[in-house]
C-alpha cells in the first residue's frame, strides 16, 4: 500500500465510510507513464557511450528510474534520448524515427552537440545546430557529455513534467522545455572527491587485508 | 627509460631497418624519389604519370608484395596549389608499411585509378572524389559515397564555403 499512500495520495481522496479510494484516471496513467519510460536505442556519438556505459550500467544504473528497457523499435519506445551529433544526412532519419514512435512521446537532448551544435557550430558543412531544428525537445541536458547525475536530473525533470503536464483530455499540452544542469546539491568538490576515492581504491591494494578476506575459514591456506 | 632498458640488445637511435626498403625502391629506377615531408614510416614520392607503374610493381613483385592498400586519402595544399594524394601500403607477408605520395595540380585534379591493383581502392577513391573532387581516370563507378548525390562542391577543400556554414568572427580585444 506504500504506492497508494505515497504516490497517488495527493490525487486520491477516500470515500468516507468505505475502503475505496477515488482518483483521476489521468493522474494514474501519467504516473504509470512517467515511471516506465522506454528509451529508443538511438545514439550517434560519444554521448551515447556515456549513456550506455556510465548512466545505464551498474554503478549509476538508470533502471532505478524505470527507464532501462531500451527498445530497438521506435514503435515500442516512448522516450527518445538524442545522444550525439546530428548531421545533415542523419536528420531526416531522426525525424522519421520520431514520427514512428507512438504518442505520447518525449525527447531528451543530451550534450552540447544536440543543444547547439557544440564544437562543430563554426566552419562545419554538415552538423545540424541543435536537434530542436528537427524535432521538438522536452528537456535539454548540457554537458560534453553530461555526468550521469545530470542525465538523471533531466530524466526526473521529465517525469515531473509528465505527471503535471499532458492529460488525456488535452493531449499535446506541454510545459516549456527545461534546461537541466547538475542538481544544485552536487558540487564540483563532490565530483572531485568521488573521483579521488575511486582512483585511490583502484591504485592501493592492501595485500594483508585482501589475504585475510580471501582466507579459507578452516585455515587451509595460512 | 629507453627501449634498450626494456628489451636488452635493442639498438637505440639507429635508423629503422625499413629504410632499406626505400633504398631498394629507389634502385628500381621507376622515377621514385625520397619523400620530402614528414612521415612516420618509410616514404617515397613519384610523379603522377609514373604512379601506376610503381604501384603495380610494388604489388606484383614478390620482393615487395604490398598486398594491402590500408588507406588512401588526399591533402589540400592550397598555398602550393596542389593536391597531395597519399597511399598507405602494407605487406601482410613482409610486415612492412610504405607511404607513396603523388602531387597533382589543383586546377586539373586528375589521377589514374589503382582499383585494378587493389579492389578496395574503388571505394577509397570514391571517398576522395566525394570530399576533395579528385577525378580518377578509368574508375568504374565514380559516384559520391558520403554526401547526397545532388551536393554541390567538395567540402574538404580549404576554399570550400556554402550558405549553411557559419564563420566565426574574430574576437576584438
Amino acid at each position: 500500500m506504500g504506492l497508494t499512500k505515497e504516490k497517488i495520495a495527493p490525487a486520491a481522496e477516500k470515500i468516507p465510510g468505505v475502503s475505496y479510494l477515488m482518483t483521476r484516471m489521468d493522474q494514474v496513467i501519467n504516473l504509470a507513464r512517467s515511471n516506465s519510460l522506454w528509451p529508443l536505442t538511438f545514439g550517434t556519438s560519444c554521448c551515447a557511450i556515456e549513456m550506455m556505459m556510465a548512466t545505464g550500467a551498474s554503478r549509476h544504473d538508470i533502471a532505478r528510474f524505470g527507464a532501462e528497457v531500451a527498445r530497438p523499435s521506435p514503435r515500442q519506445a516512448d522516450l527518445l534520448i538524442i545522444a550525439g551529433t546530428i548531421v545533415k544526412r542523419m536528420a531526416p532519419r531522426l525525424r522519421t524515427l520520431y514520427e514512428q514512435m507512438a504518442e505520447p512521446r518525449y525527447v531528451i537532448a543530451t550534450g552540447a552537440c544536440t543543444i547547439s551544435g557544440g564544437p562543430f557550430i563554426y566552419q562545419s558543412y554538415t552538423t545540424i545546430r541543435g536537434a530542436d531544428e528537427i524535432i521538438p525537445v522536452d528537456v535539454y541536458v548540457p554537458g560534453c557529455p553530461p555526468r550521469p547525475e545530470g542525465l538523471f536530473y533531466g530524466l526526473l525533470t521529465l517525469q515531473q513534467m509528465i505527471r503535471k503536464g499532458e492529460t488525456i483530455r488535452q493531449p499535446g499540452v506541454r510545459r516549456k522545455p527545461v534546461l537541466c544542469a547538475l542538481p544544485p546539491e552536487i558540487t564540483l568538490a563532490d565530483i572531485q572527491k568521488e573521483m579521488e576515492e575511486l582512483l585511490k581504491k583502484d591504485s592501493e591494494v592492501d595485500v594483508e587485508q585482501t589475504r585475510k578476506e580471501l582466507a579459507w575459514p578452516t585455515g587451509l591456506n595460512k | 627509460m629507453s627501449t634498450s632498458d626494456i628489451i636488452p640488445g635493442t639498438p637505440v637511435n639507429e635508423p629503422l631497418p625499413q629504410s632499406e626498403l626505400v633504398k631498394s625502391i629507389l634502385a628500381l629506377d621507376l622515377r621514385a624519389a625520397p619523400y620530402e615531408g614528414n612521415a612516420d614510416c618509410p616514404a617515397v614520392q613519384v610523379p603522377v604519370d609514373g604512379l601506376l607503374k610503381l604501384l603495380t610493381k610494388l604489388r606484383r613483385d614478390p620482393e615487395f608484395n604490398f598486398d594491402m592498400l590500408s588507406s588512401h586519402t588526399a591533402v589540400d595544399r592550397l598555398e602550393q596549389n596542389v593536391f597531395e594524394l597519399v597511399y598507405y601500403l602494407y605487406s601482410l607477408t613482409k610486415q612492412k608499411r610504405l607511404l607513396v605520395s603523388v602531387l597533382i595540380p589543383r586546377d586539373n585534379p586528375v589521377a589514374p585509378t589503382c582499383s585494378g591493383i587493389w579492389k578496395i581502392a574503388e571505394w577509397q577513391e570514391r571517398e576522395v572524389y566525394d570530399l576533395f573532387g579528385v577525378c580518377y581516370d578509368g574508375h568504374p563507378d565514380l559516384r559520391r559515397v558520403f554526401l547526397e548525390d545532388d551536393w554541390q562542391g567538395f567540402p574538404l577543400r580549404k576554399d570550400y564555403h556554402d550558405d549553411f556554414m557559419l564563420t566565426r568572427e574574430p574576437i576584438e580585444s
